[in-house]
């Protein structure tokens, strides 16, 4: 990246002859090159590379020679074997099954409830909006692994004082079966990102001009009336912008179901798509899958995405 | 002179990408460090330094016992997640890298997936031979595969049946000797609302460790090819009798043994004995209240088939194939796995298993144990146990993937499957996985 600085300062000097405002012009077309170089060093590096290299060696593939393969192993271009691989994996697929019920429920619930604290928040009746904001968004500063430990506390039997409570009225709860696990990982995520969410909705209903409102109480809508017919439609794009992180980071769950696998027997190692694909790689040691599994992974954010705005914005026009 | 174009930047990242998917297209861990010529021990007088990685507690405090000796081969401990919560991620992607340490912990049944990606030093080109007499024969089996050795047993676990007399007492019972008054001691216990034992559904190595009590041997190299038997009489005969005390609620599945739940289980009285290797007698002090009621009994036998016990867990140090001084490396973790010092050291520091060293159990463990009610369970219980095991059985290349599929297998239980099943899918799952991987296998007929 040495290039990106010294050749401005050289030109300079190779050619004393230029006018000042020529000199100003061409430092002013390196300037912002110059500031970009640390970050972009770091992106093509640490971003673009990576990705590259995943993407090429999703296509290899290893073929071993002896038990161990202590008497050679060749390493050829396979073509699309790694992704047939992965789409093979019953519990790959299952997990992608699983992420997209997982989306669909969670994902609308927290949407909901994150817009109905926003407009609760921003209601002109609302006591101590600054606070309950607050309140609201503390979850999100408590990273995803602790979060996770402290609600597994409420849902291992023996130590939740839940489950006890409910137990003495003669209900038996189980948070960690097979059946309700996933919902009891949604009740965390849900936890965690409902006042973050509800921050960018706040922001959103806060950009809305106050003439709207005014005109609105002249033509005597109540507080109903201006939610539906003037906030709702005009947080959309908030709206819009939430849904779409929700699915990505749906999709890319993995600390919250890593962490409660220790104290639930229901969470397999290939529970979520990530933890499929970092399994692969790192437990079984097949590298090369595991790029094709990321790979993929990356493709079905997109088109959840995609398909998303798509249908978004055909309503929208 | 002009600045860089975007063009020039494009092509820069592009000329970029390309040298590294070319640097990226020998997927790692495909060159064998076991072919070229043997590493030469460190000149007289040169100063070197051994790292080793490893999960066990205080291991730098082992070490400083050995370096106050050696002088000019110092080891250094680091601390390293345990195996596959972190571990090994950590020492695959080192040995990818081509780094990584000296030494590592690594579980027996991990080292075939460590050969698999070429990442151990076959210690019998430095002299590992000579010292294999001084250690447990079912252990050195299991650090052997082909014509090399690739670990020195650092720890293990024969297990047993921790009990409490008390509630045994309780139904009139007493510890039992085989699995069939196991199962009639187990019925009669819950009967009394407690349970003898819990069955992890989520993991397959105690299973496996029952089934090789039972005399199984799921995997055997059979010349460049693995022949594979998980559904022989032993392992179907274990299935069986697990999917009984399943089905008929005398085991519970709703948490495995040292889970939170089994904590909490435990000190409420309603957990009566444990299957476990001889490292859970620290992992029971954990249970509050249970100061002086566990006692220690051999472990159920399989009626007149089988073995006396079997080995739960056990790790090695095992000398990983970027290091630049093997044959200290091996020196050192003889030392510390079969001198008085080094076991001491490695018991009192870091609260390793049972000593891979038949001579030599360790002076703490050779005391009656007050947490025992003043059993001398060690020397009554596990001495024997460590001799009365299955030599026939090997650990494979793609151990964590089996055990994962076996788990999968085994939560379809909740679902009305059947470990018999699970164990009948798994071999087929498994033989795809290692074709897979591009070595062959066999079912054996």
């Amino acid at each position: 990246m040495s290039a990106l600085t010294e050749r401005p300062a050289r030109g300079v000097a190779d050619d004393p002859s230029r006018s000042g405002s020529q000199r100003r012009r061409r430092t002013s077309v390196a300037a912002p090159w110059m500031l970009l170089g640390p970050f972009l060093a770091l992106f093509v590096l640490t971003f673009i590379l990576p990705i590259i290299v995943a993407v090429g060696s999703s296509f290899v593939r290893v073929s071993r020679k002896g038990v161990f393969g202590e008497e050679g192993v060749t390493t050829e271009f396979a073509w699309f074997s790694n992704y047939a691989q992965a789409l093979e994996n019953g519990n790959f697929i299952a997990s992608i099954g699983r992420m997209l019920l997982f989306g669909v429920v969670q994902v609308t619930v927290m949407i909901a409830l994150c817009t109905l604290l926003a407009l609760l928040l921003e209601s002109a009746s609302a006591k101590w909006p600054g606070f309950f904001r607050a309140v609201y968004f503390l979850p999100y500063g408590i990273p995803g692994v602790i979060a996770t430990i402290l609600w597994s506390f409420l849902y291992v039997p023996g130590l939740s004082p839940i489950i006890d409570i409910a137990g003495a009225m003669g209900i038996e709860l189980d948070f960690l079966g097979a059946g309700t696990v996933l919902w009891s990982i949604a009740n965390i995520v849900t936890w965690t990102y409902t006042g973050y969410n509800m921050m960018i909705v706040v922001a959103q209903l806060k950009a809305i001009p106050g003439e709207v409102y005014e005109a609105a109480k002249v033509d005597g809508a109540g507080p109903f009336r201006v939610a539906a017919s003037i906030q709702l439609p005009l947080i959309r794009p908030a709206l819009i912008l939430t849904t779409v992180f929700s699915i990505i980071g749906t999709l890319q769950l993995f600390a919250e179901p890593q962490v409660l696998q220790t104290v639930s027997p229901a969470i397999d190692n290939e529970y979520t798509p990530n933890l499929s694909a970092y399994t692969t790689a790192f437990a079984y040691n097949d590298y090369n899958v595991a790029a094709a599994q990321a790979v993929l992974i990356a493709v079905v954010a997109f088109a959840l995405s995609f398909i998303f705005l798509r249908l978004t914005s055909r309503r929208a026009s | 002179m002009s600045p860089m174009t975007r063009r020039q930047l494009l092509a820069w990242a592009a000329a970029g990408g390309a040298t590294a998917l070319l640097a990226g297209c020998s997927t790692p861990g495909t060159v064998s460090p076991n072919t070229g010529p043997t590493i030469a021990p460190a000149a007289a007088g040169e100063r070197i330094t051994l790292t080793y990685w490893a999960w066990l507690k205080d291991l730098q405090k082992v070490a400083d016992v050995w370096n106050a000796d050696h002088p000019n081969v110092q080891v250094e401990a680091v601390w390293i997640p345990g195996g596959n919560d972190g571990g090994y991620q950590k020492l695959y992607s080192a040995l990818a890298a081509g780094g990584g340490p000296d030494l590592a912990q690594v579980e027996m049944r991990t080292l075939p997936e460590f050969l698999l990606v070429n990442g151990l030093v076959d210690l019998r080109r430095y002299g590992a031979d000579e010292v294999a007499s001084r250690y447990n024969e079912t252990l050195w089996n299991q650090v052997s595969y082909v014509d090399g050795v690739y670990g020195i047993p650092q720890d293990s676990g024969p297990m047993a049946l921790y009990y409490r007399p008390d509630l045994l007492d309780r139904v009139g019972a007493k510890a039992p000797a085989t699995w069939d008054e196991w199962f009639q001691v187990a019925g009669a216990v819950r009967d009394a609302d407690m349970y003898l034992d819990c069955f992890a559904l989520d993991d397959a190595s105690w299973f496996a460790a029952m089934a090789t009590q039972a005399g199984a041997s799921w995997f055997r190299v059979d010349g460049d090819r693995w022949i594979v038997d998980m559904t022989d009489d032993a392992t179907l005969e274990t299935a069986r009798f697990f999917d009984r005390a399943i089905d008929d609620g005398v085991m519970t599945t709703s948490y495995s043994q040292f889970s939170p739940a089994w904590f909490a289980a435990a000190a409420k009285d309603s957990i009566a004995s444990l299957a476990g290797a001889s490292w859970g007698d620290a992992l029971l002090q954990g249970v509050s209240g249970a100061e002086g009621k566990w006692r220690v009994a051999p472990l159920p036998r399989w009626g007149s088939e089988g073995y006396g016990s079997t080995f739960q867990g056990g790790s090695t140090a095992a000398v990983l194939a970027n290091s630049a001084h093997p044959r200290e490396a091996l020196e050192f973790a003889v030392w510390m796995t079969t001198s008085d010092a080094g076991i001491d050291a490695m018991i009192e520091h870091s609260g390793i298993g049972w000593s891979p060293n038949d001579a030599y159990i360790g002076s703490r463990r050779q005391q009656p144990s007050e947490f025992f009610g003043g059993q001398n369970y060690n020397e009554e219980v596990f001495v024997p146990a460590a001799k009365e095991q299955n030599n026939e059985w090997q650990w494979w290349p793609l151990t964590q993937q089996t055990f994962n599929i076996l788990a999968d297998g085994f939560r379809a239980k909740a679902s009305g499957g059947t470990l018999v099943d699970a164990v009948v899918q798994g071999q087929r799952d498994v033989i795809t996985a290692f074709r897979n991987k591009g070595l062959r296998i066999e079912a054996a007929s």
